[in-house]
């Protein structure tokens, strides 16, 4: 069963990240077409290492993600008004559902205040929680797929 | 005759065997496609049609995204043959979608408990309403008590709200063009040819 099945291409990326005393420090995952879920983790943190991890998923995975994506309704938003990413940080989301293909990008968000007091607040609060709930799935994925429990 | 070969087996990542530099893919084998995104390998080329495009990334262009995602050094548990589900670290995971936004843990234990033991479940909820975001991921075990559960509870209900169930993580790409890395699994061992010495 083709994911392309479902009602176009699908496709996301999500990064974080900033650079700073230690490195370059980010989190990235990415959706790919063909149902690879590509996770990375990086920071040199007390010389810490990369984490890299890649998984293939199912098309219900994908679906449930095409979902949630398309619930948050933030293919109908834009990132003109958010603000500009800084030195503190930056954030991007690509995704490609159908036929539109979205890529915003901005300043990390710290919490709901910098979302109310931005010129968008409609439009970056839905980005704000949509990102809360990818991390939440993603996490979830790579975890259970890789994690060892303790005990 | 190894071209004809090397056609039917493209592989997005596989391509470049000459490159072990996982940090050398910004100079990229597979097209980049036009809109400056990070898609990398193949995908670009099944983009059919033109996208309405929005956002500021399409302006930033960050030479850093590209190389990224392209490393070749993903971590991955290996595929023990052929396509279908795919084993995780300690057990089999499946995914359960349409669960009621108000739905506990309790209920899918209740639900789910039958087919075997739940070793781990995620049931999270949407960060902004504090319901339940909708789908639900329970770790059994064995594969026979995972199979079960698909069948018995793939369009069962809970809370009068119909789930599906399926498997979570599978062995090679939806598309179905997996079957490919069987038959060349020696392939990206390959050694490098030696260098040229003038």
């Amino acid at each position: 069963m083709a994911a392309e099945e479902d009602g176009g291409e699908f496709y996301l990326r999500y990064y974080v990240g900033h650079k700073g005393k230690f490195g370059h420090e980010f989190l990235e995952f990415e959706f790919r077409p063909d149902g690879k879920l590509r996770y990375a983790n990086n920071s040199n943190y007390k010389n810490d290492t990369m984490i890299r991890k890649e998984v293939f998923l199912t098309p219900a995975v994908l679906k449930e993600c095409r979902r949630i994506i398309s619930e948050s309704e933030i293919m109908k938003e834009d990132d003109n008004n958010w603000p500009e990413p800084d030195r503190v940080g930056r954030q991007e989301l690509e995704i490609v559902m159908g036929n539109e293909h979205i890529s915003f990008t901005t300043s990390k968000i710290g919490s709901l205040v910098d979302v109310q007091s931005s010129k968008d607040p409609e439009g970056l609060r839905i980005f704000y929680y949509l990102v809360q709930d990818l991390k939440c799935f993603v996490f979830s994925l790579i975890s259970l797929h890789f994690k060892i429990k303790p005990i | 005759m190894a071209s004809a070969e090397e056609a039917v087996d493209y592989e997005p990542e596989d391509d470049d065997l000459m490159d072990e530099d996982a940090a050398g893919d910004t100079s990229p084998q597979a097209p980049m496609p036009k809109l400056k995104s990070a898609i990398t390998g193949g995908a670009s080329t099944s983009l059919s049609g033109p996208k309405k495009t929005k956002g500021r990334g399409f302006r930033d262009d960050d030479a850093d995204r590209h190389s990224r995602l392209a490393s070749r050094d993903f971590e991955s548990l290996g595929a023990d043959g052929g396509p279908g589900p795919q084993r995780s670290i300690e057990g089999w995971i499946i995914l359960v979608i349409g669960v009621h936004e108000e739905a506990q843990e309790d209920d899918l234990h209740n639900a789910f408990g039958e087919f075997g033991e739940i070793k781990n479940l995620h049931l999270n909820l949407d960060r902004r309403t504090g319901f339940v975001k909708g789908y639900a991921l329970i770790e059994y075990e064995k594969f026979e008590e995972a199979k079960n559960a698909i069948s018995a509870m793939d369009g069962a209900e809970l809370l009068t709200q119909t789930m599906n169930v399926d498997w979570a993580f599978s062995n090679g790409p939806s598309t179905g063009a997996f079957k490919r890395k069987n038959m060349r699994s020696g392939r990206t061992h390959r050694s490098r040819s030696p260098r040229r010495r003038y």
